[in-house]
């Protein structure tokens, strides 16, 4: 089918206005990269920034990044001095997130299961006995009461 | 005596027509010591004996084990005895403990014997005889016995009026077809044994002549031989008067004394040949007279054979009844009962008596026990009435109605013994049954526990064939086929271990096609045949395989259907358990993974537990690409979804322990 031709008339009138449109959408996309961009700055709320589901599907993807984490202890497994915390997010409570925390880390901060906690943590790669890798594993830094 | 009857009055049941022709073939000949002494009678006359006297001679001496004429071969050294004989003829013994006869070498049961089946059948499908004729005939039969007896008491002549309607009377009930003419019979006995009587008269007669001319002659003589004495005496005193002159009457008259005394020698011979002949003549007309009132007494002809006995005595004056039997002969003591006196006519008419009022007894029995249903016993009287007394007024004349319920019995009796014989136990429980039913009185109790009994015994050893079959022991499976088909051949469940025997000879086929599915691992395919299969067993090392393969669906079908039921049950977390069940199984067992049913299941409840077994797949994608953190959550996940997970707590268990030993 054949479509209607427009005049050139009203192209010359349109012009100033899919310039502008552009220039906004320019406009969005640096400002959203530009906030997207959390690796290079600790976030203070978990709301948003990060989600478990991307963090299951892939870890690798997050390495370098920190957060802030407020959760609550639902398991803590312990080897020597070290433990693992699984811990529940306020906005997904039916999945966990490990979180491993080495020995000194919480400071004065008594870890609880049941109790909600804020984690600093940062996602980092690490090795094993053997020299192989072991990667995406969210280590804490820091432990603040809640 | 009436014991000693039941063995005699057995034996038309058994020979039947025959054996009368046998008895007319050698009644006179079978009496060997009477026409013995007879011929003995005749050597001391001089005269010279007849072929037939000289044929019956008795045997002795040499020849002991030899059989006599009629008698069976008996073994001297088996312990048996040979049947006893009358007349020539071998007499059936009856054994009452076992119901069995032995006749002419061969034991018969009395109870099914195929003659005595035969005789008692025909009587049951026969009418009642009470025709005209046969009404007629057993009114004349009737006054005859009365007028026998009534003169029995009286003056009897030979060619008396009596005798003459005793004749004329048996002639008469010749006319009806159911005497056999066994009327005549006795009619031409008296006829024959009066004959011989006119015959001895004549000879009497000839002797009281010849006695008469001997002792004229005799007179004669002694005239004679007084005057040739006088002669002589006188011819002294003038002796020389009539010296020579008077010699010549002296000479003839001793000529005429020797001729005389000469004559008078040969009348007296002739005297004494004329009564031995009237001697052996009377010695033969009592014995066919006997042995004519024997075979009806044997052919149960009990009215003719009282007939005859009453008769004997009219024909025969001399007061001598004794049966001309060999005293120590078993017969002659069957006779006489065992109470060492000799038989006698009048024994025979006793018997012949007892008999009849014997037989009307039984057929008032059976006419009772009918009305009472007990058909069993009703049976056995009219067999035994029918053996004594077929042609007895009461038997013969006995209801339609009766036979027909009592054939019917019988019947089925008759068929159970048949039965027994070919170990149709079935057919057995089903008669004893119809028996039953007909006559509460039946104990059915052996027979069905018997039958009951061989069933269970043969079903017995199919159970171990099958066992056999399925061990692999053809050897054994054939024994006891062969032993279950010998006890009861009509075994129904035998047909299965001819499906065995078939699939046996079918096993080559079979096997290779087993081999074959075992290669490709259709362990499935091999389950739903199983049956078809079952016989590889027989080759060890299939038998194995077979199992094993049956073994495993039949474990796979059982889980999946308990996992089934559990997905059912929760909806949420069964479908969990059901997926890691499986999944759990198929690693410990990987020919799980080859059941194409296994496999569909696995899908299935994949499917229905989506997010549980998304997360376990990413775990342990991450895990392989050393991705611990996103493995750990991701365990963790499916932990939270389905906490009982052993993949999810052992795969956290793992990861977290690998986390903690890492260096960061």
């Amino acid at each position: 089918m054949a479509r209607k031709r427009r005049s050139s008339k009203n192209k010359k009138s349109q012009l100033p206005m899919a310039l502008g449109g552009g220039a906004a959408v320019l406009a969005l996309a640096v400002g959203a990269a530009v906030v997207m961009k959390p690796s290079e700055r600790r976030e203070d709320s978990p709301d948003s920034r990060f989600s478990i589901v991307d963090y299951r599907h892939d870890a690798s993807r997050l390495t370098g990044n920190s957060y802030r984490l407020v959760a609550r202890v639902e398991n803590i497994e312990t080897l020597g001095n070290d433990r693992l915390v699984a811990v529940s997010l306020p906005n997904n409570k039916q999945e966990r997130l490990p979180l491993l925390v080495r020995s000194g880390v919480t400071g004065r901060v008594n870890l609880t299961r049941g109790d909600t906690f804020a984690f600093y943590v940062q996602c980092r790669n690490g090795q094993d006995a053997q020299g192989l890798d072991v990667k995406g594993i969210m280590v804490v830094d820091k432990v603040e009461t809640e | 005596m009436m014991k000693t009857f039941s063995y005699i009055a057995w034996l038309p049941v058994l020979c039947g027509g025959l054996l009368m022709q046998q008895a007319g073939a050698q009644g006179l000949g079978g009496a060997r010591k009477s026409v013995s002494s007879v011929a003995d009678v005749q050597r001391q006359a001089g005269a010279a004996q007849q072929p037939v006297m000289q044929l019956n001679q008795p045997q002795t001496g040499q020849m002991e084990h030899v059989p006599k004429v009629g008698q069976s071969y008996v073994d001297p050294n088996s312990g048996e005895t040979p049947n006893p004989q009358v007349l020539g003829m071998e007499m059936p013994l009856l054994d009452p403990s076992g119901d069995t006869m032995s006749y002419n070498g061969a034991k018969f049961d009395v109870g099914n014997n195929a003659v005595v089946r035969a005789r008692f059948e025909k009587y049951l499908n026969q009418n009642p005889d009470d025709s005209t004729e046969a009404k007629r005939y057993r009114k004349r039969m009737n006054a005859l016995i009365r007028l026998t007896q009534k003169t029995a008491r009286t003056r009897r002549e030979i060619g008396s009026e009596t005798l003459e309607k005793i004749g004329t009377g048996l002639y008469e009930l010749n006319e009806y077809d159911g005497d056999g003419g066994q009327a005549t019979s006795l009619a031409s006995a008296i006829a024959s044994a009066v004959a011989a009587q006119y015959a001895n008269r004549n000879r009497n007669r000839k002797n009281d002549a010849l006695q008469k001319e001997i002792d004229k002659l005799v007179y004669k003589t002694n005239l004679m031989t007084t005057r040739n004495t006088n002669r002589g005496q006188s011819g002294k005193n003038t002796a020389g008067a009539r010296d020579g002159g008077n010699s010549v009457p002296a000479v003839a008259n001793t000529f005429s004394i020797a001729h005389n005394t000469k004559k008078i020698a040969t009348m007296e011979a002739a005297g004494v040949k004329n009564d031995a002949d009237s001697l052996a003549a009377t010695e033969l007309a009592k014995i066919n007279f006997q042995s004519t009132i024997v075979s009806l007494l044997l052919q149960r002809r009990y009215n003719h054979a009282l007939i005859g006995a009453h008769t004997y005595r009219h024909i025969f004056r001399d007061g001598d009844t004794t049966l001309k039997l060999d005293s120590d002969s078993q017969a002659a003591q069957m006779f006489e009962g065992g109470v060492g006196l000799p038989p006698t006519v009048s024994t025979m008419a006793t018997m012949a008596a007892n008999m009849r009022r014997d037989v009307d007894q039984n057929m008032e029995a059976v006419a009772n026990m009918l009305a009472l249903n007990k058909l069993g016993e009703a049976t056995n009287s009219l067999i035994q009435a029918v053996a004594i007394g077929e042609y007895m007024e009461s038997v013969a004349t006995f209801p339609m109605e009766g036979r027909r319920r009592i054939a019917e019995y019988w019947n089925l009796r008759k068929r159970a013994l048949p039965a027994l014989n070919a170990r149709d136990y079935g057919a057995l429980e089903e008669i004893a049954a119809k028996m039953k039913a007909m006559d509460p009185d039946f104990d059915d109790s052996m027979l069905t526990t018997y039958c009951k009994g061989r069933k269970e015994q043969s079903n017995l050893h199919l159970r171990n064939a099958a066992k056999a079959i399925k061990a692999g022991d053809e050897e054994t499976f054939n024994a006891e086929i062969t032993k279950a088909a010998t006890i009861w051949p009509k075994n129904p469940n035998l047909d299965k271990g001819r499906e065995q025997l078939e699939k046996i000879d079918n096993q080559d086929h079979i096997r290779d096609e087993f081999r074959t599915l075992i290669a490709r691992k259709e362990y499935r395919t091999i389950f739903n045949e199983q049956d078809k299969f079952e016989v590889v067993a027989i080759d060890a090392e299939l038998k194995n395989q077979y199992k094993e393969a049956i073994t495993l669906i039949s474990t796979i079908d059982g889980m999946l259907q308990h996992m089934q039921d559990a997905a059912k049950h929760d909806s949420v977390m069964g479908p969990c358990a059901a997926y890691e069940k499986l999944l759990e199984s198929g690693e410990q067992d990987p020919r799980y993974k080859e059941d194409p049913k296994y496999r569909d299941a696995l899908n299935q409840f994949a499917l229905a537990a989506h997010d549980f077994t998304k997360a376990l797949e990413q775990a342990k994608s991450s895990e392989a690409r050393r991705e611990y953190g996103s493995a750990l959550a991701n365990y963790f996940r499916a932990q939270c979804l389905y906490p009982p997970s052993t993949l999810a707590g052992e795969g956290v268990k793992r990861v977290s322990e690998i986390i903690l030993k890492a260096k960061f």
